[in-house]
């Protein structure tokens, strides 16, 4: 039997009708959230016994949208529900300052187009316009530092006073690159525990190394440690290991390996000494994917030499010199650390380096985590934050919440703060204004109104979302001057650096990038081509 | 009784009272222990005959607090602990420092210790460790201190409201800005490494002025808080520097003293020009430690360590 392959093909100007009313309703679903005081949004439960889900996040918000009726909608609200949450995944915040935005500088393009506008020419000057915009944004950036900022900061993102004070401080201390846990705590308030030394998610092949049975965990100082993915199943192979690592006077050996035979096991276990000579067996950390990053990084932390199943190579050929050593060595049934890797501090830095490259290249959200990781590995430390609370939805919010405000933190420490309040964008408005009057392109003119009008939205719905007249602050804000911006919760027209209102300069970024991105792209759809089976809904997380 | 010198011996650092020109007490560190001068550097006693120990105690750095004359406190880092004296030097309590026994490098303390009860050590091995109630309790912080191999400590002034201080490890330089709880790296080239030495401007809050002296590559200086460098002394201060030492007036008198092994330089123009002042050093005699008690002005003396445990004032 044949495959159904007909297609149903919308072309102008109902696809830029269809494409609009589904970006129009995503975003009026979000645009409450803006600001201070959001409005929350309630979501239908899965099961009905289930309470509503509260949210004002417009990056979870949009992606419980999973379709709407209509088609072509549908195919207008996916494109912008994407956009936002890709700019949730990579930077934590902003999605409902993009929507606006977004939503803004579309319709009014559409608008422009519709009436005869050249759509190409016209998206040259936005992408001309972003640039303006990027520049002027990283101009007004300031840095900040310490707790108190950072706390500050935090708390104009989350709007919850506790977990800021312990964000502040775990962030002041962890940095952009360090390792941050977040569980679920058995208190109510927050708490947070600090380790030092590299840590992996990859805990002890047999519960009988344990230790110290009051903290389920067991330790070595000035340890050996084997590097590797190979599965060990004779006991034959490690056994000259371990002797020489005992010969050597070495205190203990960490074998990290692919996997331990229970033959293999019994020796570490029966060559333990105690109080002389520990061992200690953990898998291989990392997936297939990272795993050989994963064992090169150990190598240079400690000194070592990665012994790879790939190559063919075998435990049994490993002496002394290939073995890394550590102050101390530590591993519980998750996970285990190093402290102290003796390797060479040069090659550390240039490793460490060399990440951070790939890092800023990376554009995969999960790459760019794991690459992440990795140098948080490198460069030592791990917090942990238990969140706590009545019941498990708020928990469960309140770890996401504080997920969040960590992203947007990292971002403050890479890349600073501005105005926030969206005065930081309001005071963009002169250096696009400066672009029009150079400009004598009609389709370019245009561009730079829509997007000096644009920037004023975010702060337009601030102002509503908090129950005031937006026209009659605008005026006043204009009128007030530079960096000045009204403070929904002191209801009055302030200097917002002075008054410590802040927005993440990387934040503003991405948010002003996306939005002016995405448009540009979706003004040069102009058919839409449907399946004739709708696809499956998109997955719900 | 002056103590003899044995020739395995070094002096590793040496510390004076703030009230030196008065009281005259000064310490070293030694391979063969801690040395405790009440005559300005004269004559030496060994500061551990209360510890009635039978082998050197070896001892690999001093610090005597800031408030020295009210409090009589003095620090001496050992394997495996801190030595804390609050009789000036006379008895001493162990501090054990967690697991595995860090080797001490480098002490300091805060300049409002007194009040705020903070001091830091930092290891040959193990990173830095803190203690916010004078010297009792130890914990050790080392978020972002990825090179662990301290050679150096020195911490900003205005501690108490910057909470800034620097390390010199084998690989380059890293800072903290919050007392020592987590470090950053500056932006020190990799090949200028290890960094054996530390000076931070009085004024550092303000003029953001740091030097650091490197075991071969010679001395650099920072106007900006670390973010770039610039050498000083080219051609004059060659060699390891193993000691240095900023006018407490810095940058309203900028004088500069900088100990390599052979020889004592002064700088009298923030580092844009020396003098080398060579010290008359017993035969196969190196320097490796330098004090400035009563400053740097022309006839105030210096009190030097030596490679084989001597200290000289000169």
């Amino acid at each position: 039997m044949p495959k159904q392959t007909s297609r149903r093909v919308v072309f102008q100007p109902a696809t830029y009708l269809g494409f609009q009313r589904g970006i129009n309703q995503i975003v009026e679903v979000i645009r409450p959230t803006l600001g201070p005081l959001p409005r929350m949004v309630a979501i239908e439960p899965t099961f009905r016994a289930r309470t509503p889900e509260l949210l004002d996040d417009g990056g979870v918000i949009s992606r419980r949208i999973t379709e709407l009726p209509d088609r072509d909608e549908d195919m207008g609200a996916m494109f912008i529900r994407h956009v936002l949450w890709r700019l949730h995944e990579d930077v934590g915040d902003g999605t409902a300052t993009a929507a606006v935005l977004f939503q803004s500088i579309y319709n009014r393009s559409l608008r422009y187009i519709v009436a005869g506008g050249n759509a190409m020419v016209f998206r040259h000057h936005l992408e001309k316009g972003l640039q303006l915009i990027l520049d002027r944004l990283s101009g007004m950036t300031t840095r900040l530092d310490g707790k108190r900022q950072l706390a500050h900061v935090a708390e104009s993102i989350s709007h919850d006073h506790e977990l800021a004070i312990v964000l502040g401080e775990v962030l002041d201390i962890i940095g952009e690159y360090g390792q941050l846990q977040i569980r679920t705590g058995r208190r109510r308030e927050i708490e947070r525990e600090y380790v030092s030394g590299a840590y992996w998610g990859s805990g002890l092949l047999s519960r009988e190394m344990i230790t110290d049975h009051t903290r389920l965990r067991t330790q070595i100082d000035n340890a050996a440690i084997l590097i590797s993915d190979i599965d060990i199943e004779d006991p034959y192979h490690l056994a000259p290991v371990l002797s020489a690592v005992a010969h050597a006077g070495i205190p203990g050996l960490l074998v990290i390996a692919g996997g331990v035979s229970e033959r293999v096991t019994a020796l570490l276990l029966v060559n333990r000494t105690s109080g002389k000579f520990g061992t200690i067996a953990v898998k291989t950390p990392g997936g297939i994917a990272d795993r050989p990053g994963t064992l090169e990084d150990l190598a240079i932390l400690t000194g070592g030499r990665p012994i790879l199943k790939a190559t063919g190579e075998t435990v049994k050929g490993v002496n002394l010199q290939d073995l890394g050593r550590a102050r101390r060595v530590w591993a519980d049934a998750s996970g285990f650390g190093i402290v102290g890797g003796k390797g060479d501090p040069c090659a550390l830095r240039g490793r460490i380096a060399s990440l951070r490259s790939a890092l800023t290249l990376a554009e995969d959200g999960s790459d760019r985590e794991l690459l992440r990781q990795r140098i948080g590995n490198l460069m030592g430390g791990l917090a942990t934050l238990s969140v706590g609370g009545l019941m498990q939805p708020e928990v469960e919010a309140r770890k996401e919440l504080a997920k969040r405000t960590c992203e947007a933190l990292r971002g403050v420490i890479r890349e600073g703060v501005v105005p926030g309040g969206g005065v930081s964008l309001l005071a963009c408005r002169s250096a696009l204004q400066s672009a029009l009057g150079q400009c004598t392109d009609p389709d370019g003119q245009a561009a730079y109104r829509v997007l000096i009008r644009a920037l004023e939205e975010p702060t337009r719905t601030i102002i509503t979302n908090a129950g005031f007249d937006a026209a009659e602050v605008m005026s006043e804000i204009n009128a007030a001057g530079g960096g000045r911006g009204f403070d929904v919760i002191s209801e009055r027209v302030v200097h917002m650096s002075e008054a410590g209102i802040w927005d993440a300069a990387a934040v503003q970024k991405a948010v002003v990038h996306r939005a002016i991105t995405a448009t540009a792209l979706a003004l040069t759809i102009d058919v839409l081509v449907h399946r004739k089976k709708p696809p499956q809904t998109a997955d719900n997380p | 009784m002056t103590e003899t010198p044995q020739s395995q011996d070094i002096v590793y650092s040496i510390a004076a009272s703030p009230n030196f020109r008065q009281d005259g007490i000064c310490f070293a560190a030694r391979g063969a222990g801690l040395s405790r001068s009440e005559d300005g550097g004269i004559t030496w006693q060994s500061a551990y005959q209360a510890l009635n120990v039978e082998d050197p105690l070896m001892t690999t750095s001093v610090a005597v607090s800031p408030d020295f004359e009210a409090d009589q406190t003095v620090f001496a880092g050992i394997h495996g602990g801190v030595l804390r004296s609050v009789d000036g030097g006379r008895t001493w309590q162990l501090a054990v420092l967690p697991s595995p026994p860090p080797l001490v490098s480098t002490i300091v303390l805060s300049p409002n210790f007194a009040r705020d009860g903070a001091l830091l050590v930092g290891t040959f091995e193990d990173g830095v460790f803190l203690s916010d109630d004078g010297g009792g309790r130890w914990q050790q912080w080392n978020f972002g201190l990825w090179d662990m191999s301290i050679l150096s400590m020195n911490i900003s002034h205005d501690f108490s409201s910057d909470a800034t201080l620097f390390v010199g490890t084998e690989s380059g330089v890293f800072r903290s800005t919050n007392g020592g709880r987590s470090w950053r790296e500056i932006n020190f080239p990799a090949d200028l490494a290890p960094v054996t030495s530390l000076a931070l401007s009085p004024a550092y809050a303000r003029d953001g002025t740091l030097f650091a002296g490197t075991e071969s590559c010679g001395l650099y200086c920072s106007r900006n808080g670390g973010e770039s460098w610039t050498q000083l002394g080219k051609g004059t201060v060659t060699g390891a520097v193993n000691a240095l030492v900023l006018s407490s007036q810095f940058p309203v008198e900028p004088h500069v003293l900088v100990a390599t092994a052979s020889s004592l330089f002064i700088s009298r123009d923030a580092g844009h020009s020396w003098s080398c002042a060579r010290p008359e050093l017993p035969p196969n005699r190196a320097l490796s430690a330098v004090a400035a008690p009563q400053g740097l002005h022309a006839t105030a003396p210096l009190l030097v360590g030596l490679v084989g445990g001597d200290t000289l004032r000169v």
